[in-house]
């Protein structure tokens, strides 16, 4: 490992709108070290890198590779200089097989400008040995697990000839077990001397796995550690600028009566993974029941069955005693669901719309006269929720698509919390949220529990599970592989569960 | 009377080819620009105009090389400039396609007009029109004379045309890069694929498809041009990519259901069946068409995932 | 769903183009083009019968325009408003010279509800088609245009043909026709319940629920079904709603205008509304201005032939022109490219330096 900077982003500034996304970074990277890049969401990590592979130009700054500068910088150009970067979003056609998608942009010619898939299955071959990486070249890419497509991703920077690899939040879809083999992977291919650069939120994977570590904080570079100097704690100053102090352990629970029962729930899920097979489970009215379990695993199935956005196979779903199988997401709402999405962009806010249209979406019969919307009510309601959930800016009138994660999350909160209703279903409820904003979503969820609402949380974040839930269970491939108490977790076990272990084996 | 056998003899095979053709080769055009992701709705319009060309620029230079390189060239212009309007200048495309559609009804209107003083048709004497293909010895018998015999050289080429474009669309970088923008164009990017130049290329190769079929349409299928003589050909061709998903094979076997209806039709009509009745046959077969397709993707898609569930289950079970 | 007009750069440079180059078209040809543009002037506007008929043919042009933007507000495109056009004129003729005996209140009702309700039917087929099956409304709503026009003339031609020299319906009987306005042209109170409809439409969508509906299904049809309405009900009430227009305006037509059926009478006209509404961006505030810019233009297109000899086809040239020119971007966005080419040479300076 040579100490020369390899990598230099030096003085970068970028802006998007009137929003500093960078602001004045600095960045050295050394060959053949794996570095992370370590901060809060929408601190501009991801930002910082995708200049670097050259999604984005600079307004300002300059990036070096190996003491060259890299002016007007393209992907295309990155590749060329040996840049690789997986996204946070697989960049995939999922219509393609996996070779398709590994040699795309760089396929091997045979005569007439076809395509020699021989030799590029040969060539992709020799890394998927080199690595021990478990991939399916003949798959199509909409049949393969998440993790699975993510060693795609690996395969098709190495292919393209990459001795850089930037990887955003690459842990955030794989399970323990998996994390543990990917930074096997990582490490072997440091040792062949690639420079990886691994961004992530998570300080204690970063602490396991990185040589040097890059703290950001709202655009802003703040510091470099090297590994042997850097703590828990140090990290978490640098990143958030303050403690916070976020409890850890539910707040105490005295369930009611049993307002959703789901039982042998079968729904079809975009591939086998995520079907649900014959799930069956009970939530009671103040409880705070946490649906575990690595992304893709159903949950998002389970979600959309349950709240009558995706059609039920066989079983039933009832609502406060009441069959609601095959319902309409309408009739469902009328019978007291509420229901916070995983996705606020497509689903849980239109961006056309105002803050206050979206405020009052669900509550359009209290806004209005006979058929005739009332437009002093509507800006009443509105401006009675900015202010209650904090909403900035606190301009009913602005489009909701200005607003920033945590503020367009809060609008959906708002409005599903304030709906009255006897279930909330909170998927991903802080999913892309700054952690100001994380904590007091996560206030309005126990306070709806205390009210005595059954609230039903999904999440992929092990941290928000185990700080709110009453019970947990846990999905695999569809079924739920067991259920936890709350409040101290064992936490080996449920690593298990997720990977689909049997609980009594635990 | 009418007898049926009369309707659906052997003879059948010839005039659905002939039907056909005009609409398979701008079929080749809406799949192409498919396959981009755009729907050039303006390949109705650049076959009129093709239409119009090759068959003026056929007669004054007496060759039908002329004719069919002068409406190749004119629908590469017209593609490349949809291309342009849409691409470069973010027009969107439907208005984009449907003023070129105005632009053709209009301009050859006009044209008819200034040029020869004629309106509706225009019939030169003694026009050129394609070669046909004659094989001679097949005259012996009828049958095989029907069948093999007697093609405009366009029509055979317009299959192959189709099967070339599969090849190069699933077999070559060419095609998987096309493919690729068309589907997920940040993975496209990421990959270093300029999807610009892509999109243009594939709307350019639309127009030029797309005056080739108006080229055959008033040279081959027949001797003449007819104000808004593509009626709705081009519309058709959407629908026979839209029933082929963009898959040129399956297209073109939703192009030879629409040339198929059609020639029926006008034998229908020889048997005093009312005109217009026959005259809708091909729009209410594509139309109820189209919806069975979709139909039946859907329970497909269904039994597939159903299917999956089942095996799924067995090898729990199994295991 | 806020209406302001803003214009772009250049598109005064948009407007212009087309007259410009027509006019260099006309010289050419061996046309007086300031004559034949003053004769288009003339023609659209001076005098009641030439301003006349500019309202007459503006009337379904506006209409149709109308019944485009409203399935355009649940992103549906509604290329079959010709054939609505088309069946709502028959049905109405039909009812027009059918019924006989009645007083005018209530012979013209029955005659606009037979033209609407057939309108609405029809577009709600390749509605439900592709609200419930998912089939490309493009095609399917744009082929059975041409089943409603091979129907309608198998009707004028054969069962109600008035057995005349030409191909047209008997006449409608007095009590089924609508006042005329500006005689000697042939506009008519249907204008004003075009004008109302719209209000009444633009209203809805602003300021009901069913309007704030619609307007979601259009912009995110997720976040619809999500919330609890069925989108794809909305997406078929749209279509439903804008057959019924294109249905209303075809009885505009018959009722007011030609008091008959004419085989072809329409010429796309449905089409005109389309591209009226689109580059008006669908916006229910810019419909009016360039509905009457095409019909201001159709109808002054007449008169230029007649008084010069340019014909009218040259006219039906400069429209799609027109339409293409407005529709692109920063075409004539002169300030921006001499920003660009002054930008750009300043950064050929400095890497000279």
């Amino acid at each position: 490992m040579t100490l020369l900077p390899y990598i230099k982003l030096d003085h970068i500034v970028k802006q998007f709108g009137s929003v500093k996304a960078v602001d004045d970074c600095s960045i050295e990277v050394r060959k053949g070290e794996i570095f992370s890049l370590i901060g809060e969401n929408g601190a501009g990590k991801s930002t910082m890198m995708k200049l670097l592979y050259g999604i984005h130009r600079p307004d300002q700054g300059l990036i070096q590779l190996d003491g060259q500068t890299l002016e007007d910088l393209t992907p295309q150009k990155a590749i060329a200089c040996g840049i690789g970067m997986v996204h946070q979003e697989f960049m995939l056609v999922k219509e393609f097989t996996v070779l398709e998608n590994i040699i795309l942009g760089f396929e091997p010619k045979g005569p007439m400008g076809r395509i020699d898939f021989a030799a590029a299955r040969e060539k992709v071959q020799r890394y998927i040995d080199d690595y021990s990486l478990d991939v399916q070249p003949d798959k199509l890419v909409q049949n393969i697990s998440v993790g699975e497509a993510q060693r795609v991703e690996i395969i098709k920077t190495l292919y393209r000839g990459a001795n850089v690899l930037i990887l955003d939040e690459p842990t955030a879809v794989l399970t323990p077990g998996e994390t543990k083999q990917f930074f096997d992977i990582l490490r072997s291919m440091r040792d062949d001397g690639k420079t990886i650069i691994f961004i992530s939120h998570k300080l204690h994977e970063v602490l396991e796995i990185s040589d040097r570590i890059g703290v950001m904080r709202r655009g802003k570079y703040m510091a470099t550690l090297d590994r042997p100097e850097a703590t828990a704690e140090k990290l978490v100053n640098l990143m958030v600028g303050r403690n916070v102090e976020m409890s850890d352990r539910p707040s105490p629970c005295h369930p009611g009566p049993v307002v959703l029962e789901v039982q042998d729930l079968e729904v079809l899920g975009q591939r086998w993974l995520s079907t649900i097979k014959k799930v069956s489970f009970h939530l009671c009215a103040g409880e705070i029941l946490g649906v575990a379990g690595v992304d893709g695993n159903g949950q998002s199935e389970l979600v959309d069955a349950i709240c009558g956005l995706r059609p039920i196979l066989a079983g039933s779903v009832k609502l406060t005693g009441r069959e609601m199988a095959g319902k309409k997401a309408g009739q469902l709402r009328k019978a007291g669901l509420a229901h916070i999405p995983e996705d606020r962009n497509t689903r849980g806010l239109n961006k056309e719309f105002t803050i206050n249209e979206n405020l009052v979406a669900i509550h359009l019969e209290e806004v209005s006269r006979g058929e005739l919307l009332d437009r002093k009510k509507i800006a009443q309601k509105g401006k009675e929720l900015i202010e209650k959930y904090d909403i900035r800016p606190a301009d009913g009138e602005l489009k909701a698509g200005t607003l920033s994660g945590g503020n367009a999350q809060k609008i959906v909160v708002a409005r599903e919390i304030e709906s009255g209703g006897k279930l909330l279903i909170a998927a991903q409820p802080t999913r892309g949220v700054d952690i100001g904003a994380i904590e007091s979503i996560r206030g309005y969820l126990n306070r709806a529990k205390e009210q005595g609402v059954a609230v039903l949380l999904i999440s992929a974040d092990l941290d928000e599970i185990i700080a709110l839930s009453d019970r947990i269970i846990v999905l695999h491939e569809g079924r739920i592989s067991g259920e936890l108490p709350g409040g101290d977790v064992d936490m080996e076990r449920l690593g298990l569960l997720m990977t689909g272990g049997k609980s009594d084996e635990g | 009377m009418m007898q049926l056998s009369d309707v659906l003899s052997y003879t059948l095979v010839h005039a659905t080819l002939r039907s056909t053709a005009p609409i398979l080769l701008a079929t080749i055009a809406a799949v192409i620009s498919k396959q981009a992701n755009i729907i050039n709705m303006g390949i109705e319009g650049i076959m009129l105009f093709g239409a119009y060309t090759g068959y003026v620029v056929g007669y004054f230079t007496r060759s039908w090389v002329a004719g069919v390189l002068a409406s190749v060239a004119v629908g590469t212009l017209l593609g490349m400039l949809v291309g342009c309007a849409h691409l470069k200048f973010k027009a969107h495309i439907l208005v984009v396609g449907f003023a070129v559609n105005m632009l053709a009804l209009a301009m050859t209107r006009f044209m008819l007009q200034q040029i020869f003083g004629v309106s509706g048709a225009l019939v030169l004497p003694d026009p050129v029109s394609l070669p046909t293909i004659h094989i001679a010895a097949l005259e012996s018998s009828p049958v095989l004379s029907s069948l093999f015999s007697d093609y405009c050289f366009m029509e055979p080429i317009a299959i192959l045309l189709v099967i070339a474009l599969w090849l190069v669309l699933y077999k070559t970088s060419v095609g998987l890069h096309l493919r690729s923008v068309g589907l997920n164009e940040p993975s496209a990017m990421t990959a270093g694929i300029d999807i610009g130049r892509n999109k243009f290329m594939a709307i350019t190769l639309s127009g030029l498809f797309a005056g080739l079929a108006g080229a055959y349409l008033s040279m081959g299928y027949s001797t003449m041009f007819v104000e808004n003589m593509t009626n709705g050909r081009g519309y058709m061709a959407l629908a026979a990519m839209n029933f082929g998903s963009g898959n040129p094979l399956f297209a073109m076997g939703g192009a030879l259901i629409f040339g198929f209806m059609d020639s029926i039709g006008a034998r229908l009509q020889s048997f005093g069946f009312p005109s217009q009745f026959v005259l809708m046959i091909p729009y209410v077969t594509t139309v109820v068409v189209l919806t069975i397709a979709m139909v039946s993707a859907r329970r497909k898609e269904k039994a597939m995932i159903l299917k999956q569930y089942r095996d799924g289950e067995k090898t729990v079970q199994t295991s | 769903m806020k209406g302001k007009i803003k214009l772009r750069p250049g598109f005064a440079a948009a407007m212009l183009f087309p007259f410009v180059f027509g006019a260099v078209l006309m010289l050419l040809l061996g046309y007086d083009p300031v004559e034949a543009y003053r004769e288009l002037f003339k023609g659209a506007f001076v005098g009641n019968f030439n301003l006349g008929t500019t309202l007459e043919k503006f009337c379904p042009i506006f209409l149709t325009a109308l019944a485009y933007c409203v399935t355009s507000k649940v992103k549906y495109f509604n290329m079959g408003v010709e054939g609505c056009f088309y069946l709502g004129a028959l049905f109405s003729a039909g009812a027009g010279f059918l019924i006989q005996g009645l007083p005018w209140y209530i012979h013209i009702p029955i005659c606009f509800l037979c033209g609407t309700l057939v309108g609405a039917v029809w577009a709600a087929i390749p509605g439900a088609l592709r609200a419930y099956l998912n089939v490309n409304e493009l095609c399917a709503a744009l082929l059975m245009n041409y089943v409603a026009i091979h129907f309608a003339n198998f009707m004028i031609a054969g069962p109600w043909s008035a057995k005349g020299a030409s191909s047209q319906t008997a006449p409608i009987e007095k009590s089924a026709e609508l006042l005329r306005i500006m005689k000697p042209s042939r506009a008519n109170v249907g204008l004003f319940m075009a004008l109302f409809l719209y209000a009444a439409i633009f209203w809805m969508f602003r300021r009901t629920k069913l309007g704030y509906r619609l307007n979601a299904t259009g912009t995110n049809s997720y976040f619809t079904d999500y919330v609890g309405v069925d989108a794809k009900r909305m997406v078929l009430l749209a279509t439903i709603l804008s057959g019924a227009i294109g249905g209303f305006a075809g009885s505009i037509q018959t009722m007011g205008v030609y008091g008959t059926i004419i085989d072809g009478f329409s010429n796309n006209t449905a089409f005109d509304g389309m591209l009226a509404s689109l580059i008006a961006n669908n916006s229910f505030a810019q419909l009016p201005i360039y509905s009457f810019l095409i019909a201001a233009l159709k109808s002054g297109a007449l008169g230029m032939e007649r008084f010069t000899g340019v014909p009218k086809a040259l006219i039906d040239t400069l429209i799609p022109i027109l339409i293409l020119l407005l529709n692109m971007e920063g075409l004539f966005d002169f300030k921006h490219l001499r920003k660009r080419r002054k930008k750009k040479i300043a950064e050929i300076g400095k890497e000279g330096a």
